[in-house]
C-alpha cells in the first residue's frame, strides 16, 4: 500500500526559517511528484501562501472549523504529499489537538505518514517543545532541522540524538535574493546555466537532503 | 439487548437524575450505556421524558419511553427486574422528577429491597451550578440509605461548582458521607453538536458509523475529540469501579478504546 507523507514544519519560535524550509520542500515535492498540497498556518510571520499561492491554502487551528478543514484533509491517503507550515503561535494548539484526536495513530491506520520537521533553536522554549514532541512523535518521524543561518553554534545536546537535516547558511545577499516573493528554487535550478554557483549548490544540497529523507521514510515503512 | 456477557444474579438499577433541567442527565446516561456496551454488560434503559424521549433517540434498541408517574409504567420497570436478561437497568429521570421518583421507590418498598441487599441501587445525581441544585443533595440524600450515591459534576457546559468559595463547596459536597464525587469533563461544542445531529451513541460516532451501523462520514477531528472525551469519562467510571458495582468484574480490553 502506498502511503502519503505529511510534513509538518514547525518551531515554537518565530523567524527561524520554517517558511524557508516549507517553501523548498514544497517546490521539491512539486518537482518530483508533480503535485503537492501546502497549508499555511501563519499569521505573524513571512507566509508560505505569499510565495507559493498556486499550491498553498491558508489554514487555522484556533477554532474547531479550522481544525476540521485542515485535519480532515491531511488525514486522507490520496498520494498527494502535504506540507504544513506551522507558525510559532499555533505550535502548542496544533500538537495538543493532534494528541487529543489521536492523529498519529489514525494516520498510521490510514497509511498516512506524518513527519515533523522541527526547526531547532537554542532557547528554552525550543528545548521544552522538542522534549514534548519526543513524547508524542515516534523517533523515526521526528527530524531536527539544523538551520545554520539561525543556529550559529552547536545544536542543543538533547536534539542531537535523533535524525538531523542540515541547511547550510547562505551569505546575506543571497538570503535577500531568495527571500523575494518571486524567487523559485526549482526555477533557479532550471534557468541558471552555471551549476557551480553557491546558490545552485545550496539548493541542490537541500533537495538531495529531502530526497534522502523521503527514501529513509520509505525504507522504514512496514 | 446490550450485547452478550456475564449474567449477574442480582439486578442493578441505576437512576440518573436531577431536579434541575439542562444539567446533562441524558448525556451522562448515554455515556453509561456506551460504557456498559463496551464492557459487554447487558443493559436496558428507560427514558422518562415521555412522550418525546431524548435517550431513546440515541439508543432506540435498548431504550423504552415510560411515564414514571404512572403505576403501570412503574410496574413495567420494577416488576421486570428479575424477569429480563439484562440485569442492569439505567433510568434517565426527567428534570424535576428525581425526588418524587425516589419517594415513589421508597413507597413501593424498592429502597428497602436495596437496603437489604436484594437489589443493587445507584443514583447518579447530576448537579447544576446553582445553590438550588446543590440544595437537592440534602433532599436526595434522605433516600440514599442502601444506595450508592454519586454526585456528578458535569463540566460539559462549562459549569463551575463554587470551587472558588470553599466554604460553600464543603457545605454541600462534604455534607454527605459515602457520596462519591464524579467529574464529567467538557466536550468540544462542535463535536457534541455533531453527535446530536447524527443521533447515534458516542461509541458509534467514534467508530464512524450511522444509526444502522452503516459507514458514516463524520469529521476525523470531531471523532477524535469525542474519543478522547469518552475515554476520560470512562476513566472516571473505572475509578469508581462501576463494573464491580454491576458485578461484572474489572474492565478489560473493551471496544471503542483502540
Amino acid at each position: 500500500m502506498h502511503t502519503t507523507p505529511v510534513y509538518i514544519v514547525c518551531s515554537p519560535r518565530p523567524l527561524v526559517g520554517k517558511t524557508l524550509v516549507a517553501r523548498q520542500l514544497s517546490e521539491f515535492l512539486l518537482l518530483k511528484n508533480g503535485d503537492v498540497a501546502a497549508f499555511d498556518i501563519n499569521l505573524k510571520e513571512p507566509s508560505l501562501v505569499e510565495y507559493l499561492p498556486g499550491i498553498t491554502e491558508t489554514a487555522e487551528v484556533d477554532n474547531t472549523f479550522g481544525k476540521m478543514a485542515l485535519m480532515d484533509r491531511v488525514i486522507v491517503n490520496d498520494a498527494v504529499s502535504k506540507v504544513i507550515d506551522l507558525g510559532f503561535h499555533a505550535f502548542d494548539e496544533f500538537f495538543l489537538m493532534s494528541k487529543e484526536i489521536g492523529f498519529m495513530k489514525e494516520a498510521a491506520r490510514r497509511g498516512v505518514s506524518p513527519v515533523v520537521l522541527f526547526v531547532a533553536d537554542n532557547d528554552r522554549a525550543s528545548a521544552r517543545a522538542y522534549a514534548a514532541l519526543e513524547q508524542q512523535i515516534p523517533p523515526t518521524a521526528l527530524i531536527v532541522i539544523d538551520n545554520e543561518y539561525v543556529l550559529r553554534g552547536e545544536l542543543a545536546e538533547a536534539m542531537g540524538h535523533g535524525r538531523i537535516l542540515r541547511i547550510g547558511a547562505l551569505p546575506s545577499f543571497l538570503k535577500t535574493y531568495i527571500d523575494r516573493l518571486t524567487f523559485s528554487f526549482t526555477g533557479y535550478l532550471r534557468h541558471e546555466q552555471d551549476s557551480s554557483t553557491e546558490l545552485h549548490q545550496w539548493i541542490r544540497r537541500n533537495y538531495l537532503s529531502f530526497r534522502e529523507l523521503e527514501l529513509n521514510l520509505m525504507l522504514e515503512r512496514p | 439487548m446490550g450485547g452478550q456477557g456475564k449474567f449477574m444474579a442480582k439486578p442493578v438499577v441505576i437512576v440518573v437524575g436531577a431536579d434541575k433541567g439542562g444539567v446533562g442527565k441524558t448525556t451522562v446516561s448515554r455515556t453509561l450505556l456506551d460504557y456498559f456496551n463496551a464492557n459487554h454488560v447487558p443493559t436496558r434503559a428507560f427514558d422518562t421524558e415521555s412522550p418525546r424521549g431524548t435517550l431513546n433517540r440515541f439508543h432506540p434498541d435498548i431504550t423504552e419511553i415510560v411515564d414514571m408517574t404512572t403505576t403501570s409504567d412503574q410496574m413495567k420497570i420494577f416488576d421486570t427486574l428479575n424477569a429480563v436478561t439484562p440485569s442492569v437497568t439505567v433510568i434517565d429521570v426527567r428534570a424535576g422528577l428525581l425526588s418524587p421518583s425516589l419517594a415513589s421507590l421508597r413507597d413501593i418498598g424498592f429502597l428497602d429491597a436495596a437496603k437489604s441487599g436484594q437489589i443493587t441501587f445507584a443514583v447518579f445525581h447530576i448537579l447544576g451550578p446553582s445553590i438550588a441544585s446543590l440544595d437537592e443533595i440534602a433532599e436526595t440524600a434522605n433516600f440514599m440509605q442502601g444506595a450508592k450515591y454519586f454526585l456528578v459534576k458535569n463540566f460539559i457546559n462549562n459549569t463551575s461548582f463554587f470551587e472558588w468559595d470553599q466554604a460553600t463547596y464543603n457545605s454541600y459536597f462534604h455534607r454527605i458521607k459515602d457520596a462519591t464525587e464524579l467529574t464529567i469533563p467538557k466536550l468540544n461544542e462542535m463535536a457534541y453538536e455533531q453527535v446530536e445531529v447524527a443521533s447515534v451513541p458516542f461509541l458509534k460516532f467514534v467508530a464512524n458509523k450511522g444509526p444502522s451501523d452503516e459507514t458514516a462520514n463524520y469529521s476525523f477531528v470531531l471523532r477524535g475529540y469525542v474519543r478522547h472525551w469518552l475515554s476520560n469519562v470512562w476513566t472516571e467510571f473505572d475509578r469508581i469501579k462501576l463494573t464491580d458495582l454491576v458485578g461484572s468484574g474489572k474492565p478489560g480490553a473493551r471496544m471503542g478504546e483502540k
